[in-house]
Parts: structure tokens; C-alpha cells; sequence
């Protein structure tokens, strides 16, 4: 009698740690993918501010060359001849500071370089963008982008009424978005979510700009 | 205090055999919930320091992209004038990490120019230099190739970028403090966080 109650105790005493250790190791495992969560999103949401401010940093009327191109990740290459400078200048940020954690990221592509995005009010309804002819389709940053092409033609950027009401500001924006994928890091056991990641950027064309 | 002395003659009071399996049950589980523990502080504190160095390093790349000491100047301000302006708010988030600027030094002894400086490329590359613990913050800037006549049959700008403005990186490598106490980590100096975040971005020019 006395020995089947010690077996039982031992019994009870290794159900409870079997139940416990995966409990606290999936507690961990979540932990620290919110961690790596939070970090890439606020990374994600750097550098898209950041491509979204180099625009101005080119020449509203620069447009690339025949021949022009640029960055991409993994090693892929974005041609954008024929498109407005401050466009390949933005890629050129987003994949110069969107460096890290690359294998664990899935990104969803987009028109590298579109224009005439409008955020829409009571009186005018919004409009997407439409992609410039020639951008890249395939990239991981999208900037809606005006610029003034050949002959003096004005192509406009995002006009968001929200600035300046009701005709607004014509502005640029920059967004992103990727997915986080655990299942090949050894969080992968533990983490059966996969986030979505989203970060846009606005910025105003400086006062003094070239 | 009353509670624990209780706890210790419940101790002593149970068979020898019982005191024997929790001390082998506390023995197990301590280890695995000290590592619980430790790792999910350690993983706060990278959050934490990460975040930081995120927020530096995009402030660092708009004052480094910002126009230098006039208003039609194309050069960035000097890598040093660039960490001093946020190593002060990197070190507060930075527990028990020195923070560094980086700077190849020349023959002359001075620091090279912003245009041929050489950021490291591995946080090991800055702990050989500066010793563990630490993190530096690098300034460099790749400029574009000067413009030229172009060869009959080349579009003009030529070569190709030259008339780009110069690209700025700011990078933060290193190996930040951990919770790891030394001893009980991969390294020589106990466990180290190591970190290498950057920024790049084109330097703004002005109209003159």
C-alpha cells in the first residue's frame, strides 16, 4: 500500500514537470518573438521614413538615365532608367537601412515608383496610385512620387487633403510590408503566428530644396 | 520568516527518501528556470537597446544627410559631430555598454576624413579594437564619380551616378552588455549581445 503511494507521488511530481516546462518554454519562445517583433516594425518603420525623405534629397527634375539601377534585396537588381531620380534614391535608403533579419522577413512587393495617389475627402474621393511606366514591380518599398518630366510636365505626387484642406499638399509616401516568419529559427516550436508588418512614411518637400 | 523556518522543519520531518527527490526536483528545475529567466530578461534588454539604436541611427542619418558647414556645401558634417549628437541619448538606453565613436586613424594620427573611413563590418571587428562591451558608431560616406567628357556614342552625365549626391551610413556595431553574468556565457567576458544596425541615405543639397 505504502509503496504504490510513493509510486504515485513520483508519478504526480513528473506529470507536473512535463506540464510545466513546455507551459514556461512556450511562454519564453513568445516572448521573445514580440521582442523581435517590436524591433524589425520600428526598423521597417526607420526605413521607410527615411526613403520616404531622400526623395528630396535629388532634384525634383532628375530623371535617371538610360541604364540607371539600384539595390534590391538578395541580390536582385531594380532598373530604373527613365524614372524619377529621388525614386532610386529612396530604394537606395530602404534597402541601405532595412538590413537585418532579412531570412526571417517575407516581403510583399509592390511598383517600386507610382504616382497620383490622392487621400480623398468629403468632396473628392481617394484615388490609387498608378505605377510609373518601366518601375520595377517587384519591390520591396513602394514611393508615390511627383516629379516634373520632359517639356516641363508636371507628374503629381500623393496629394493628402488632410494637410492644407481641401486642395492639400502634394507629398510623398513610402510604404512596406513583410511577414514574419519563426519557422526557421528555433522559436519555431513554440510560435505559431506569423505578424504582418506595416510601416508608411510621409514626408514635405523641404523649402529649399534644388 | 515564521513561514520559512516552518518550511525547513517540513523538510527535515519528511522521509529520507521524499527530502532526497525534492532536492533532485529543485536541483533540475533551477537551472531550466534561471535559463527562462535570464533569457527573457536578456531578451527585454535587446529589445530595449535595439529600439535605441533604431531611433539613433535614423537621427544620425538625418543630421548626417543634412548639409555641412554652408548652406551649398555637399559634404556631410564631420563623423565625430555626428555621434556626439546622439551618443548621449544611445548611452542611456545602453545598460552597462560604453559607447564609442569609431575613427580609422591615419599615418598623420589623425582621424581619416568621413570619405575614406571604413566602418567595421563585424561586431568582432570593433571588440578586437576597442575591447568587449562596447559599441561604436561609424560615420562614412561613399561620394560618386567625378563627372567626365563622355566617349563618343555615351549619354552625357557621364559615367553613370555621377551627378548623385553622396550616400551617408550610419552604423552602430558592437557587443552590447548582457544579464549573462561572466562565467556563464559563450565568451571570454560572459555573454554579449552582439549588435549592427545601420542607416543610409543621400546627403541634402541646397539651392545655392
Amino acid at each position: 500500500m505504502r509503496r504504490s503511494r510513493r509510486r504515485g507521488d513520483d508519478a504526480q511530481a513528473v506529470l507536473e514537470t512535463a506540464l510545466v516546462i513546455p507551459i514556461l518554454l512556450f511562454l519564453v519562445c513568445n516572448f521573445v518573438a514580440v521582442m523581435v517583433q517590436v524591433t524589425v516594425h520600428q526598423q521597417l518603420n526607420s526605413a521607410t521614413a527615411l526613403a520616404a525623405q531622400s526623395r528630396f534629397q535629388a532634384p525634383e527634375n532628375a530623371v535617371d538615365p538610360a541604364g540607371s539601377q539600384c539595390c534590391g534585396a538578395h541580390g536582385d537588381t531594380l532598373v530604373t532608367a527613365g524614372l524619377p531620380t529621388g525614386c532610386r534614391y529612396a530604394a537606395e535608403t530602404f534597402y541601405g537601412t532595412m538590413t537585418t533579419d532579412t531570412g526571417l522577413i517575407h516581403w510583399q512587393t509592390a511598383a517600386l515608383c507610382t504616382s497620383g495617389g490622392d487621400s480623398g475627402n468629403g468632396a473628392t474621393p481617394p484615388v490609387q496610385p498608378v505605377a510609373y511606366a518601366g518601375s520595377p514591380a517587384h519591390a520591396e518599398v513602394s514611393c508615390d512620387i511627383g516629379s516634373i518630366g520632359k517639356g516641363g510636365i508636371v507628374v503629381p505626387g500623393y496629394a493628402d487633403r488632410t494637410l492644407n484642406p481641401p486642395s492639400g499638399l502634394d507629398v510623398v509616401t513610402c510604404s512596406a510590408s513583410a511577414s514574419l516568419d519563426f519557422a526557421n529559427t528555433p522559436l519555431a516550436w513554440g510560435v505559431f503566428w506569423t505578424p504582418t508588418l506595416h510601416a508608411q512614411a510621409e514626408a514635405l518637400p523641404p523649402p529649399f530644396r534644388q | 520568516m515564521g513561514g520559512d523556518e516552518e518550511g525547513v522543519v517540513r523538510l527535515r520531518r519528511m522521509p529520507r527518501r521524499r527530502r532526497g527527490q525534492a532536492i533532485v526536483e529543485f536541483v533540475v528545475v533551477l537551472p531550466l528556470f534561471l535559463f527562462c529567466l535570464i533569457g527573457a530578461l536578456d531578451a527585454g534588454l535587446w529589445a530595449v537597446q535595439s529600439s535605441a539604436e533604431v531611433s539613433a541611427v535614423e537621427e544620425a542619418a538625418m543630421i548626417a544627410s543634412s548639409a555641412g558647414s554652408s548652406p551649398v556645401s555637399e559634404t556631410a558634417p564631420d563623423a565625430r559631430a555626428v555621434s556626439a549628437a546622439i551618443s548621449g541619448r544611445l548611452r542611456s538606453s545602453m545598460f552597462g555598454t560604453t559607447v564609442e565613436s569609431w575613427c580609422a586613424v591615419e599615418a598623420s594620427g589623425a582621424c581619416a576624413p568621413d570619405s575614406t573611413q571604413q566602418c567595421p563590418s563585424t561586431p568582432a571587428e570593433v571588440q578586437a579594437a576597442d575591447g568587449p562591451r562596447v559599441v561604436v558608431v561609424c560615420v562614412s560616406e561613399a561620394d560618386p564619380p567625378a563627372c567626365t567628357t563622355p566617349p563618343p556614342g555615351q549619354p552625357s552625365p557621364y559615367p553613370l551616378g555621377c551627378n548623385d549626391s553622396p550616400l551617408i551610413t550610419v552604423r552602430i556595431i558592437g557587443f552590447a552588455a548582457s544579464l549573462v553574468p561572466p562565467g556563464f556565457g559563450p565568451g571570454a567576458g560572459g555573454f554579449e549581445l552582439p549588435t549592427n544596425i545601420s542607416a543610409t541615405t543621400h546627403t541634402l543639397r541646397f539651392a545655392p
